[in-house]
């Protein structure tokens, strides 16, 4: 039986019992820059210079209960949909002059594990094939529950 | 047991020569070190065995030691467990587990070399500088290099498997100097026992860096450190002449043939 595209299937992950831990005081925002959305943003930013870079599926961030403490913190970021998004060589464009002219350090791709978000390790792999630096890109699958599933270097 | 934790491993199996035998067990091959000064914990540590294999070791270890009592051994500290026994390297890393790959295809020719080893004639002679210069210009100067004034900068210089392998590097080259050497004498026994020397030490140096080291420091480095490694990587290689390198490689492709001429020259 066909169960339809995963990235848009209706799954409820609501949990039975209420989460432990501690849950008290307030924690930081970790963002350091405006704007975020891939589309938006200039490779020629000053936070963009030789940093190590977060490339999130726009989904991630609201999975990853520690996203900012775990891996936004000390990274500049910039985010996308690689399924609804338009402009995808915009988006190829971009990242390449990231690598070239902003020399970044890192490029760290965190996706969903849905099969389309996958475009966007593609989107990234395609940007350094074309860029004249070679950096290393490494690559997060991220469960719809908010665990990793994995963490490659590409 | 702290201080048996903090003991040279070498010391330790002389001392109980049961915990030679549990470490081969598990694939821990410390007794045929020629160093042997890590220490216990940092073996422990640095294996990244499973929790269950790293109890069970620990229990068998404490056993060997203090037969007649029983203690509990805590678990020793560490930055990550690799649940995976599947090496998966960082891109720096990556790239010298590559160049060890050309550096093992001129060890397994070798004995070949041995086997049909000329020092009287011009190619035989050539064959052997050349291997010598592959050593002294790949493995030495573009490989080691990066090894000694980048990777190891990023870990503690004073720890025994850092200094184990910079030892490796040093004897390695006293092997290249003393093939040297006696080819200016002729010595043709002293020539294969150094090519032998060569051999061996390299074999377990590089399945030694390949296996242990380089996970152990893939484990230890952060993201933005994989970055800097990288790009410090690609500066130090802009640094050494492309020919020379290019050469090199192609000295391992064209060595083959080239034994293989020797050979027949001597038939005649």
């Amino acid at each position: 039986m066909m169960d339809g595209c995963p990235g848009s299937k209706m799954q409820d992950l609501r949990k039975k019992e209420e989460t432990k831990g501690d849950e008290s005081g307030k924690r930081e925002s970790q963002l350091g820059q405006w704007p975020i959305q891939l589309y938006l943003v200039s490779p020629m930013a000053p936070y963009y210079k030789k940093a190590d870079v977060l490339l999130s599926a726009d989904c991630v961030a609201y999975t990853v209960g520690d996203f900012h403490k775990d891996y936004l913190k000390g990274k500049s970021i910039a985010i996308a949909c690689p399924k609804l998004d338009e402009g995808q060589d915009e988006y190829v464009e971009k990242i390449k002059s990231l690598i070239d002219d902003a020399k970044i350090n890192t490029l760290t791709v965190m996706t969903m594990q849905v099969p389309c978000c996958a475009g966007l390790v593609a989107i990234a792999r395609r940007a350094l094939e074309s860029a004249k630096r070679k950096i290393p890109i490494k690559s997060i699958v991220v469960s719809l529950h908010g665990g990793i599933l994995s963490e490659d270097w590409v | 047991m702290e201080k048996y934790l903090n003991k040279g491993i070498k010391d330790l199996i002389s001392e109980f020569p049961k915990i030679g035998d549990i470490l081969n067990e598990y694939n821990i091959g410390c007794v045929p070190c020629n160093v042997g000064s890590c220490l216990l914990k940092d073996i422990i540590q640095i294996h990244n065995l499973s929790s269950e294999d790293e109890e069970e070791l620990m229990a068998r270890i404490t056993g060997a030691i203090y037969p007649d009592r029983k203690i509990k051994i805590s678990k020793i500290k560490r930055k990550a467990r690799l649940e995976s026994k599947e090496v998966k390297y960082s891109p720096p890393l990556k790239r010298l587990v590559d160049e060890h790959i050309l550096i093992k295809k001129w060890i397994r020719l070798i004995p070949t070399v041995i086997k049909n080893i000329d020092i009287e004639s011009e190619s035989g002679r050539r064959l052997i500088i050349d291997g010598m210069e592959f050593i002294k210009y790949y493995a030495d100067g573009f490989h080691h290099a990066k090894e000694e004034d980048i990777l190891f900068e990023y870990t503690d210089k004073n720890l025994d498997i850092i200094k184990a392998i910079l030892q490796d590097h040093e004897t390695a080259r006293g092997h290249v100097r003393a093939i040297f050497e006696r080819l200016k004498t002729k010595d043709k026994e002293s020539i294969i026992d150094h090519l032998n020397g060569y051999k061996d030490l390299l074999t377990e140096h590089i399945k030694k860096e390949d296996e242990i080291l380089y996970p152990w420091i893939d484990r230890n480095l952060s993201t933005k450190q994989v970055g800097e490694l990288f790009s410090k990587f690609d500066e130090a290689e802009k640094k050494i002449d492309k020919e020379v390198v290019e050469k090199c490689k192609r000295f391992v492709v064209e060595a083959e043939q080239r034994i293989e001429k020797i050979k027949q020259e001597v038939l005649k």
